[in-house]
């Protein structure tokens, strides 16, 4: 069972900070949307390692950790993305 | 700073900084709460910050940004404390549990956090506290980065002067 506390609340702390993730062009570091995918794949492993943290008895994934990690990718592409040049 | 750490520092403080959320959500019920998930969630900031100086940052925490977090943090600690005072005469009263049963079902149901503890107002002071602690500790390495970066720069002049 899914708790709505920790979902929403993690959700929206994520997206608060995933919307100042801004990648600078001109920087010699560039993350492009591939990346994210390996982020995305270390937090489900992360979640699943962390089990059913701080309830033990909801879902087998850290509900908070993920929902803040989809909340930081909502933030990334709501708010952080780069202006396209026309 | 080493392309190692540059290309490590990004997803790694991603992570950090849920682990930082998930260490404010569970505040109420286990080790950690709003100051240390706050400082987990700086920590990741800062990490972000030392290796790819100011400029470069991927996570740009602006001052309209920092200032908005700190008043919303603040002003919502003294409004769920002023709410407890108007509904139940306390200062901070926990409207969510009410342990005295001084306050009508519906104000108990609209602090109530949703999870099966229902630890009322607690959650929700983490959460703001987190925020707090999350953009004070952040400023206090932006101020320190960009007094670094003057310092150079006054020194470069005084180079150029004196050449």
């Amino acid at each position: 069972m899914l708790y709505l506390g920790p979902t929403l609340f993690g959700f929206l702390l994520g997206f608060i900070l995933g919307s100042r993730i801004k990648n600078n062009p001109e920087s010699e570091m560039h993350f492009p949307y591939s990346s994210y995918i390996v982020v995305i794949i270390a937090a489900l492993y992360m979640a699943w390692q962390l089990g059913p943290f701080p309830y033990y008895v909801d879902s087998p994934l850290a509900s908070g950790f993920v929902a803040c990690i989809i909340g930081i990718f909502a933030g990334k592409i709501v708010f952080g993305r780069q202006p396209t040049k026309t | 700073m080493s392309t190692i750490l540059k290309i490590f520092v990004f997803p790694a403080a991603m992570l950090i900084m849920c682990l930082g959320v998930l260490t404010i959500l569970g505040g109420h019920i286990t080790p950690g709460g709003g100051f240390q998930g706050g400082a987990m969630i700086a920590g990741a900031f800062i990490f972000c910050a030392v290796v790819y100086g100011l400029k470069e940052n991927t996570f740009h925490f602006s001052h309209n940004f920092m200032a908005a977090m700190e008043s919303a943090g603040a002003l919502i600690y003294v409004g769920l404390g002023l709410a407890g005072l108007i509904f139940s005469g306390f200062y901070l009263y926990n409207l969510g549990v009410d342990l005295y049963s001084i306050v009508p079902t519906f104000i108990k149901n609209i602090f109530d956090y949703p999870d099966p503890i229902h630890a009322g107002i607690i959650p929700y002071l983490n959460i703001v506290v987190g925020l707090k602690v999350m953009v004070g500790l952040s400023a206090v390495v932006i101020a320190f980065m960009q007094f670094n970066h003057e310092d150079e720069n006054n020194d470069a002049d005084g180079e150029s002067d004196g050449k």
